[in-house]
């Protein structure tokens, strides 16, 4: 009997414990619903039970990429869709807009947001980011002035680097896909 | 007779209920994610763009966009009258 009593108690105190749900996970969970993943792309969540913080996997089927699986790191706060979810590329690649430690140049993560955009546009749009490399917005200037001055010598060292070769000194990580 | 049940139903008559607020993906029919009872508690608000959002929803992001722009068209908002 008091086992049982003791057992309530530590129950009263997990639903304590449970946060409300936020306004932000609310409309996560609705962009969620509303996703169909292309099959170049998917998603896992480290922690099941947490909504606002997952995993990307794109893994583009033609462009300068085809061939590497790229993973970014998605991060939404309780103020979603107000504030834009943080996005980084958790690898170290070789793209003009992506800088080595991760931080990624899309307008729609920055500038750009606006709360009626859903997690898919921003999916879209690092898929985007991945097929038409854009050599006018750089993070990363030296791999923009390569592909603005000679797209095939950019082509052969996006090559080398997601084979985790070194492109100008810099290594870069192996992103082959696992097959 | 010794009891009956009496049932209500409203919607909104000015937007097609089955439209969705475009910041909180909510129907209009329903509230925002920050109310708990649809109806005159959260309103509607449009723009003079024709853009309609939930009175909540698109103050919020008034306020956190200095520009004060529509989200669906990026032109200034300026509530209908």
């Amino acid at each position: 009997m008091i086992k049982i009593w003791s057992m309530k108690k530590e129950n009263a105190g997990v639903d304590k414990k449970k946060p409300k749900v936020s306004a932000g996970q609310i409309r996560v969970q609705k962009d969620l619903g509303e996703l169909d993943l292309p099959k170049t792309m998917k998603m896992t969540f480290p922690v099941p039970e947490d909504l606002l913080n997952f995993e990307l996997d794109i893994s583009p089927d033609e462009g300068f990429y085809a061939g590497g699986t790229f993973k970014f790191s998605f991060a939404v706060n309780g103020n979603y869709p107000h504030d834009a979810p943080s996005v980084k590329c958790l690898q170290k690649i070789y793209h003009p807009n992506i800088q080595a430690d991760g931080k990624i140049c899309l307008n729609i993560l920055r500038e750009d947001w606006k709360p009626v955009l859903t997690l898919n546009s921003v999916m879209v749009g690092l898929q985007y980011l991945l097929l038409e490399p854009n050599a006018d917005d750089p993070l990363n200037k030296e791999a923009a002035e390569d592909l603005r001055s000679n797209r095939r010598n950019f082509e052969s060292n996006v090559h080398k680097s997601i084979r985790g070769g070194c492109v100008n000194g810099v290594h870069y990580d192996n992103v082959m896909t696992k097959k | 007779m010794f009891r009956w049940h009496t049932v209500a139903f409203w919607e909104w008559n000015s937007i097609d209920s089955n439209e969705v607020c475009g910041i909180c993906q909510s129907p209009f029919d329903a509230c925002c994610a920050d109310c708990k009872i649809p109806g005159d508690q959260c309103p509607l608000l449009w723009g003079k763009c024709k853009h309609c959002f939930h009175l909540h929803c698109i103050s919020k992001w008034l306020e956190t966009n200095n520009e004060g722009i529509c989200p669906l068209d990026r032109q200034p908002f300026e509530a209908a009258t």
